[in-house]
């Protein structure tokens, strides 16, 4: 599975027409084909690139809404 | 635009911008369900699709009503909603309420009307969330649409089988909660 740092992860921010990659718990998922995820931004509030790991903790969902997409990768320290 | 209405709740620390984005994203995501929710409904035939055919109809008009309820907010706080009816569908706050493709599975259909209210349900916890104790009225209006929004889970989440509801469908007026702003 392909391995990625912050810096190569954040290249994948879904604008334009750049794939929109997330990363949670240190695995990096796809999410380009999402309805939820249009232009890389989810909600208005969170950004396709990064690591969402925080993010999700106030959402108003879990993490068991990634498993509709599918992972990809693997977030590096 | 109310000018003392908009810089009150950007005093109070939100970014009215991203909270306008939402508001008309939850509006396209209402109107768009309305519509959608029409297809669903004629539909629903038959048998099993007969008994839910009234509270789908139920469900779609309180969608409509939101859409009605967001707009007078959007303005005051000085957004605008989209020129372009496509546009308005291709912002959508939640997914299309696409018809299955065997539009004659109820069960399929009821999937896809659950899964519209569960998106619709996490939407307005999240504009509640952001503007508790800090934009009265946009919470007040978000909150009114949640617990209608609940509501319609409910609904769609019993007639799944996925336990009671403990709720009844609406008898006579809609929108309980949601009434008072479309007045």
């Amino acid at each position: 599975m392909k391995k990625f740092n912050k810096n190569e992860l954040a290249y994948f921010d879904g604008k334009d027409g750049r794939p929109a990659y997330i990363a949670y718990e240190g695995k990096v998922y796809d999410v380009s084909t999402s309805f939820l995820w249009k232009g890389g931004k989810h909600w208005v509030l969170h950004q396709a690139g990064r690591d969402l790991t925080e993010e999700i903790e106030r959402a108003p969902h879990g993490p068991d809404l990634l498993a509709r997409v599918k992972q990809i990768g693997i977030l590096q320290e | 635009m109310a000018q003392v209405a908009r810089q009150v709740v950007e005093k109070a620390g939100i970014n009215v911008d991203e909270l306008l984005e939402l508001l008309v994203k939850n509006a396209s995501a209402e109107l768009t369900t309305f519509y959608y929710y029409t297809i669903l409904r004629v539909n629903l035939i038959g048998l099993q699709g007969e008994g839910i055919k009234e509270i789908a109809e139920t469900a779609r008009i309180e969608d409509r009503n939101h859409f009605e309820a967001l707009v007078p907010r959007i303005y005051e706080l000085g957004g605008k909603l989209p020129d372009d009816m496509k546009e308005f569908h291709d912002i959508s706050a939640c997914p299309p309420a696409n018809l299955p493709k065997d539009k004659h599975d109820v069960m399929g259909i009821l999937k896809v009307l659950v899964g519209a209210e569960r998106c619709a349900v996490r939407g307005y916890t999240q504009i509640c969330n952001m503007t508790a104790g800090k934009d009265h009225r946009t919470y007040d209006l978000a909150l009114a649409i949640l617990n209608e929004e609940i509501e319609h889970e409910s609904w769609f989440s019993e007639f799944l089988g996925e336990g009671p509801s403990g709720h009844f469908l609406r008898r006579g007026e809609t929108s309980p909660f949601v009434s008072k702003f479309l007045k």
